[in-house]
């Protein structure tokens, strides 16, 4: 059996390995917002609008990242914008344009001819294909997002404590509302390649929930979901390599596994 | 001065009156009390007042100017009536102060900004003790204190209190009226105040204003509350409980 140096000495898993350390600490980081404020299932809306961009990237024959974050964005604003402007619940709208979006990539892939890996890539994720190009976009996406957040991280608390006492201080709430909106269709599309559609919530959500259980202060809770967004995606990958399993599932079941060892902690 | 003139305000949802034509003026440094039975459009008056639910017609100044929400010339205070969160949010006391004090764009876990003020102001509320328990582990009285220092904390002109005492046993809310009073005495804080309990209305109001979707009366608590607008707003049932609250004030 290899060691952990015989692999590490492989281009292919030390790209692996940096994009598991720099997303496993983007995603949780935005995922607290996302748990705080019960949005789970926002955040699988818009992972799904990214496999309609991706169809339609596709079809048009234009860059499949580029296609699926242009998408992701539109359905996130379509979201916030049809949740401000109509009745309808948050629920309601989310769950229409989640439908919308799959029915849409679905259709679309029915119309082209052939088989086309480079979508399953993005369906299901492959660390393992991440490209030297891949891990720079992720790390200047991941720099440019968390700066984001740290620089507005008071209002973006405080509106998910409370809009309406946010909105009486004097802050934004609407543009905050759009900025976090497309923040997570960013963050989602920049981690398709590694987790794929399916399983790329869960790593927002998961280790942040997980961090939740635990948490006594803000601090604590953004420290403790990256360490375990981070320890998720490093063990969840040579688990992985060591097992011959596939790497996006595996890095879930350590998150989820992580989660679990909180709960009886926190018990 | 006037610190607040509302003229002609309706609110309106679904077709239906929430508030209905409704003006007044609040001096500045008084004590204004709204009653009214539930449905009557309180809270709504509130929140159209602070912005936070749009009116179909009328105009809203605060110390002759517009209200809008980042203006300096008159900062709100606002302690909802019941404060929607997440139970299980890590958010400690001082974390949650600290949100409201600038500047919003600082790194907040390295902030020190107006930790000596959050102290002081916490001591005021008898909750010092308390600085770094989770909002969450507070009871109903721990928190509508923490609540009413969220709300002053940056030394606001006018405080809005939507029924804040509702929930908080009787001692705890004497302690939390009498820290009113006094904010209200020594620093001329001009506040707005929802009660149901015409008791706290006689003992700490200057003014009433009793609404039922409408203005019905306006004036000092003994003068204009009468027998007659208490059962009209209230019931027959209200009737002699007026008497007693003369009594005991």
């Amino acid at each position: 059996m290899n060691t952990i140096s015989e692999f590490l000495a492989y281009p292919f898993i030390q790209r692996a390995l940096m994009a598991s350390i720099m997303v496993g600490m983007l995603c949780p980081f935005v995922g607290n917002f996302v748990v705080l404020r019960r949005m789970s299932f926002f955040s699988d809306a818009i992972s799904h609008a990214a496999f309609a961009g991706i169809a339609a990237g596709a079809l048009l024959g234009i860059d499949l990242s580029l296609s699926s974050l242009l998408f992701a964005i539109l359905i996130a604003i379509l979201i916030a914008f049809l949740s401000e402007k109509t009745t309808l619940s948050h629920d309601t709208v989310i769950g229409v344009a989640f439908s919308g979006a799959i029915a849409t990539g679905m259709l679309i892939i029915g119309m082209m001819k052939g088989f086309r890996g480079d979508i399953f890539t993005f369906l299901f994720g492959d660390i393992l294909a991440i490209t030297s190009m891949d891990l720079l976009l992720i790390f200047l996406f991941s720099l440019l997002t968390i700066t984001i957040l740290l620089v507005f991280l008071k209002p973006l608390l405080y509106i998910t404590f409370n809009r309406d006492l946010a909105q009486i201080e004097g802050i934004n709430v609407r543009l905050y509302e759009y900025l976090f909106f497309v923040i997570i269709a960013v963050v989602i599309t920049v981690s398709l390649k590694i987790m794929g559609i399916i399983l790329v919530t869960s790593l927002l959500i998961v280790p942040a929930a997980s961090a939740k259980n635990l948490a006594s202060n803000m601090k604590s809770l953004f420290i403790l979901s990256c360490t375990f967004g981070v320890a998720s995606g490093v063990l969840g990958l040579m688990a992985s390599i060591y097992l011959n399993t596939s790497s996006g599932p595996t890095i879930v079941l350590v998150s989820i596994w992580i989660f679990f060892m909180t709960m009886l902690k926190k018990k | 001065m006037n610190a607040i003139t509302v003229e002609g305000l309706c609110v309106k949802a679904n077709n239906r009156h929430l508030v209905e034509n409704i003006s007044f003026s609040i001096e500045e440094g008084s004590i204004v009390a709204i009653i009214g039975p539930n449905g009557a459009g309180k809270t709504t008056l509130i929140r159209a007042v602070l912005g936070l639910i749009p009116y179909e017609t009328g105009s809203v100044l605060m110390f002759g100017k517009p209200f809008k929400h980042n203006n300096s010339h008159a900062r709100v205070g606002y302690v909802p009536q019941k404060i929607e969160f997440d139970r299980t949010f890590p958010l400690t006391v001082l974390e949650l102060l600290r949100f409201t004090v600038p500047p919003f764009y600082s790194l907040p876990f390295r902030d020190r900004s107006g930790e000596e003020r959050i102290n002081s102001l916490l001591k005021t509320v008898g909750m010092q003790d308390l600085i770094n328990r989770s909002i969450g582990s507070l009871s109903g009285g721990e928190l509508q204190r923490v609540m009413i220092a969220k709300a002053i904390v940056n030394d606001p002109h006018i405080l809005f209190l939507d029924e804040p005492a509702s929930g908080v046993d009787i001692e705890g809310q004497e302690r939390f009226y009498d820290l009113v009073r006094r904010l209200n005495k020594e620093n001329g804080l001009t506040v707005i105040l929802i009660s149901h309990d015409l008791n706290i209305v006689y003992r700490f109001a200057d003014n009433v204003l009793c609404m039922n979707r409408r203005l019905i009366c306006t004036g000092k608590p003994a003068e204009a509350l009468t027998d007659e607008v208490i059962k009209s707003v209230y019931g027959e049932m209200m009737g002699g409980y007026i008497h007693s609250c003369h009594e005991h004030d």
